[in-house]
């Protein structure tokens, strides 16, 4: 029997002692901290004196931020009632999807949010995404200023769930050097695609490394939304009336998967198959691909690289121009009616003219308003950056996805298709019957 | 090739040269590559980076990138929020994961197995399912947006109760046994004389969870609204920009983010070298 | 009392706060991940219950066997390498010669360097037509190949990438396992004769037990868990060859808003492994116990 033992409690002393602090450590250091930093969403956002609080996650940095700051400080100063938290949210425009849906299920979330196209009609699943129609019949926020294509963007059921953020289209950027190397003439304006096909067999030399384009090949929307203006120009669209059956499983999707498998066939373009898409435009501004499908947003990037280029629209099966639109959108939440208003008056100022020329020149995007395209200001941008007016034309016939909420499970196996024509591994009809079953497949269970 | 003795003189002598360097050499810079490609890359300019192929090594340096992750305002508060942050973690993995695992492996007590299986069933949910009841409850707690968010789940860890259960189990049983029959208690044997002789575990923990929490991403991300309350990490995000990336400051950045920890680790080699423990075996 | 409950108030003194938190704050998550499971739900809408039919339409599922097998693919080839090239690397960073601490910092390098910085750097080296790695290839007469845009070579890729990536985690425990074997044991086998590979054998190998149960429990784990180097390399791509079990996850849940489903998928995950643990703990029972399990 061991004499002396010390008597040792049942919880002996000193583990209570570093449990219990830490925890209060950590619970009391948790408001100490909130204090700090700016906190989101307290509960109704109305001040005593009537000022109202929204909060946005922009989801933008670095320049965008910037311009986004001094937009927001604009604001402000102009409307003393409304204060405007504006913060990235801890994420990049790519993650927002992921943290608007943590939020939403926590019930904590923000009063403006910038959300992709296609994702706000998942979004718009829940009942705290904010209805708009009130707001948008408003004659003195000119709802039809906006582009259509802006317009649908927002749109799920038929009302406006946010405000457009951005709107940009498809165009073929070319590089002038590579052109000129391979003695090609320069694409045109009403070119068709067995044009750009050959034109990019033509330029493809594998001993230097050229490609003659490049298409992102990791199945994400950035592979997908580009096969569109083909389908549509093919006669075909993405879905039925009621959303039950993709409407590409004819002679469209066939038309447009054998064309880009000719590509692939070829060997003529560079799969992307890096999330992101990066690598593909470097190769272009390195002078290692002579023509890409990009947006407005890239010529800022071309230009940083003085890469010599020049914009065509899309070539056309039937000579009818089309191209698609990705626009992104300012989603509204609901925290209460107050916020909604400040929010929506926040946003008409964001988008109307000389912000929007300030928002779009910045972030390598189109304007939203005709009249904004109209301006002065918005011309002598234009004027100053080498394509951006064939874009801008381009939004008169642009056309965008549908914001359907079942969209993903439609992107996500035509992505698979568009990959197997790129690295040649299906034929076009195989792989457009497997994509086929599988979307319709997962539309049916809705 | 016989192997090396360890611990018969208090400083290191060296052979005066060992063949094993032939090996050695190669073997770590194939692991030390990134390193390299990261350092190198910091140096140059966005336009060199976007060079594609990649520009190897750059004909110039710059610091471009190291002035824009200067010039950020919020850099040092991001660096500060990363270092409270790691430090609190792994001082209480240390504390409570000794604490733990020594139980697990000296003491019988009803219910043991069934904790450390449970403990280590936590595992098996992926962050993906679990970050949403984890972001609820945290928000329960009211810490959502500050740094006791990304403390509190973190405070001690599977990982490190397993590890040092492990390595208790492995020590010689004797020399505690001796303690405790000379009436030490249970908290005094841990204290007085395991953990000493556990420090290169100790060591293991503190460097590996400093680690996981320095680098973590994903879950600041989830739990982080402010860009005050950014970690690192998170804050080296924003060098990203939808399209347009700062390659330089990014590649800065990570430089900023990975020497220092880099350094301590090599400074902190001796204690990885175990104190001389001539107690042993003997009576 | 000491007599009647044994150690186990004092025990559950030492445990008590890492049970609280490690425990306290998961059995919210597990709950409600299971229940999740049983529910058609997008997370942002009233979930719909649903009973056990997610896992019998996951049951169904190729997309979800494919995911199965491509994750135990790199499971039964990363478990095995990454102890055996931990603990070979141990050894040999496990002496006093110069420049030692410097071999073991650069070994670990790959541990500090984030999975986004690593996705790009061998995005990068095993690009299939600029990537250094087929500019080297080409030098030993080896023709150019896919790598991330081959179906076939994806996932052995991501295998070497994560031993590349997961050694420097093996070899700081294994290093920190054989500082701990004592002394005295190793001159005891000196003195017996014993050479490297006997001391070795019968000294170092079985000292190391609990460490190599450790990591071959731990690496297991982290396999089975495969999601960031995915993530940041090919997406599951590509042709979905590299869609492991927590990518499917993801992508049901925040992609296709199908989070139910992805719950079940987890759980399936979990019950398996629950059931495998069972079925060893039996198997152990035949062999000398340990004390405190």
């Amino acid at each position: 029997m061991p004499l002396n033992e010390p008597e040792t409690s049942l919880i002996s002393r000193r583990s209570l002692l570093r449990g219990g602090l830490s925890l209060t450590a950590a619970a009391g250091a948790g408001p100490l901290l909130s204090a700090c930093s700016g906190g989101s969403g307290s509960s109704d956002g109305v001040a005593a004196d009537g000022t109202v609080t929204i909060t946005m996650w922009h989801g933008q940095a670095d320049q965008g931020k910037a311009t986004l700051d001094k937009l927001v400080a604009d604001f402000q100063r102009r409307n003393r009632k409304i204060k405007v938290n504006a913060s990235s949210g801890g994420v990049l425009a790519d993650s927002m999807l992921q943290k608007i849906t943590t939020a939403l299920s926590s019930g904590q979330y923000p009063d403006i949010a910038y959300i992709f196209g296609p994702d706000i009609a998942s979004v718009a699943r829940s009942p705290q995404v904010a209805h708009l129609g009130k707001f948008t019949k408003e004659p003195s926020l000119r709802w039809d200023d906006f582009y259509p294509a802006a317009r649908d963007a927002v749109t799920v059921d038929g009302e406006a769930r946010g405000f457009p953020a951005l709107v940009d289209n498809l165009c073929v950027a070319y590089n002038k050097k590579v052109f000129k190397a391979a003695g090609v003439p320069e694409p045109t304006a009403s070119w068709s695609w067995d044009d750009f096909v050959a034109t990019a067999r033509s330029l493809t030399n594998p001993s230097q490394g050229v490609f003659g384009t490049g298409w992102p090949a990791d199945g994400g929307e950035d592979c997908v939304w580009r096969i569109y203006p083909m389908i549509w120009d093919a006669g075909g669209d993405i879905v039925n009336k009621d959303g039950t059956k993709v409407a590409f499983d004819g002679d469209s999707g066939l038309q447009a998967l054998t064309t880009i498998n000719q590509l692939g066939k070829d060997k003529s373009v560079y799969p992307d198959t890096k999330p992101g898409s990066e690598t593909m435009y470097q190769i272009f501004s390195n002078n290692k691909m002579g023509m890409v499908a990009t947006g407005p947003w890239q010529l800022p990037d071309f230009v940083d690289n003085k890469t010599e280029y020049g914009v065509v629209p899309l070539p056309t099966y039937n000579g009818n121009p089309v191209t698609i639109a990705g626009p992104d959108t300012w989603t509204v939440f609901d925290n209460g009616s107050a916020r909604v208003e400040a929010a929506v008056k926040f946003l008409t100022f964001l988008t109307n003219g000389a912000q929007d020329v300030q928002w779009a020149s910045q972030a390598g995007s189109l304007p939203l308003r005709n009249s904004t395209a109209e301006s002065a200001g918005w011309r002598k941008h234009v004027s100053s950056t080498t394509g951006l007016d064939v874009f801008s034309q381009a939004l008169g016939y642009a056309r965008t996805r549908p914001t359907i909420p079942t969209y993903p499970k439609i992107s996500q196996p035509l992505g698979q298709a568009i990959v197997k024509m790129l690295l040649d591994k299906a034929t076009p009809q195989d792989a457009l019957d497997e994509a086929v079953q599988t979307a319709n497949a997962a539309l049916a269970t809705g | 090739m016989t192997m090396q003795l360890m611990g018969r003189e208090p400083r290191r002598r060296f052979l005066p040269f060992s063949p094993w360097h032939l090996v050695l050499l190669p073997v770590s810079l194939i692991f030390a590559l990134p390193l390299f490609w990261l350092a190198l890359s910091s140096f140059m300019t966005n336009a060199q980076i976007n060079r594609f192929p990649p520009t190897i090594i750059p004909n110039s340096l710059h610091l471009d990138g190291y002035r824009y992750v200067l010039n950020n305002a919020l850099f040092p508060r991001w660096f500060l929020n990363s270092v409270i942050v790691s430090v609190v973690v792994v001082f209480g993995n240390l504390v409570f994961g000794s604490l733990a695992g020594y139980a697990f492996a000296r003491m019988r007590f009803r219910g043991s197995k069934l904790l450390l299986t449970l403990m280590l069933g936590t595992l098996v949910i992926p962050f993906q399912i679990t970050m949403i009841p984890t972001f609820l409850l945290m928000k329960y707690l009211g810490v959502i947006d500050t740094l006791g968010a990304l403390i509190v789940p973190s405070l001690v860890t599977p990982f490190a109760v397993f590890l040092l259960r492990q390595f208790f189990l492995s020590l010689p049983r004797e020399i505690e046994e001796a303690a405790w029959m000379d009436g030490c208690s249970r908290l005094r044997t841990l204290w007085v004389i395991v953990l000493p002789l556990a420090r290169p575990a100790l060591g293991t923990v503190a460097v590996l969870t400093f680690l996981t929490t320095w680098n973590d991403l994903a879950w600041p991300l989830i739990a982080i609204n402010n860009d005050h309350n950014y970690t690192l990490q998170l804050g080296l995000t924003t060098f990203q920009g939808q399209h347009r990336t700062q390659w330089a400051a990014v590649m800065a950045g990570n430089m900023i983010t990975v020497l220092p920890v880099l350094i301590a680790f090599l400074a902190a080699q001796r204690t990885f070298i175990q104190s001389l423990t001539s107690s042993g075996v003997k009576g | 009392m000491k007599r009647l409950f044994g150690e186990t108030p004092d025990a559950w003194g030492f445990v008590l706060p890492s049970v609280v938190i490690i425990l306290g704050l998961s059995i919210v998550p597990m709950i409600w991940s299971l229940i999740l499971s049983m529910q058609s739900s997008d997370l942002v809408t009233p979930a719909r219950w649903l009973g056990l039919t997610n896992y019998r339409v996951l049951s169904h599922d190729p997309a979800f066997r494919a995911a199965v097998i491509h994750t135990l693919v790199y499971t039964v080839l990363f478990v095995p390498l990454s102890i055996a090239g931990g603990l070979g690397l141990a050894l040999m960073l496990n002496r006093r010669i110069r420049f030692i601490g410097l071999y073991r910092t650069m070994v670990f390098v790959p541990f500090v360097i984030s999975a986004a910085a690593q996705g790009v750097l061998f995005s990068f080296i095993f690009d299939a037509h600029f990537g250094i790695a087929n500019a080297i290839l080409s030098w030993f007469g080896v023709g150019p190949q896919g790598f991330f845009a081959d179906s076939n070579q994806a996932l052995l890729l991501l295998v070497l990438i994560g031993l590349w990536s997961g050694l420097g985690f093996c070899v700081v425990v294994y290093l920190a396992g054989l500082q701990d074997i004592q002394q005295e044991l190793l001159e005891a086998a000196a003195i017996d004769g014993a050479r490297a590979w006997g001391t070795f054998r019968y000294v170092v190998w079985p000292a190391l037990r609990p460490v190599t149960i450790f990591l071959a429990i731990w690496e297991t784990l982290q396999a089975l868990q495969l999601f960031d180097l995915v993530f940041v390399t090919t997406r599951g791509g590509p042709l979905e060859s590299t869609t492991v079990i927590v990518f499917f996850v993801w992508n049901q849940a925040f992609q296709l808003f199908n989070a139910g489903y992805g719950a079940a998928a987890a759980y399936v995950l979990a019950f398996t492994l629950l059931i495998v643990s069972i079925g060893l703990r039996f198997a152990r029972r035949n062999q000398t116990e340990e004390v405190g399990g």
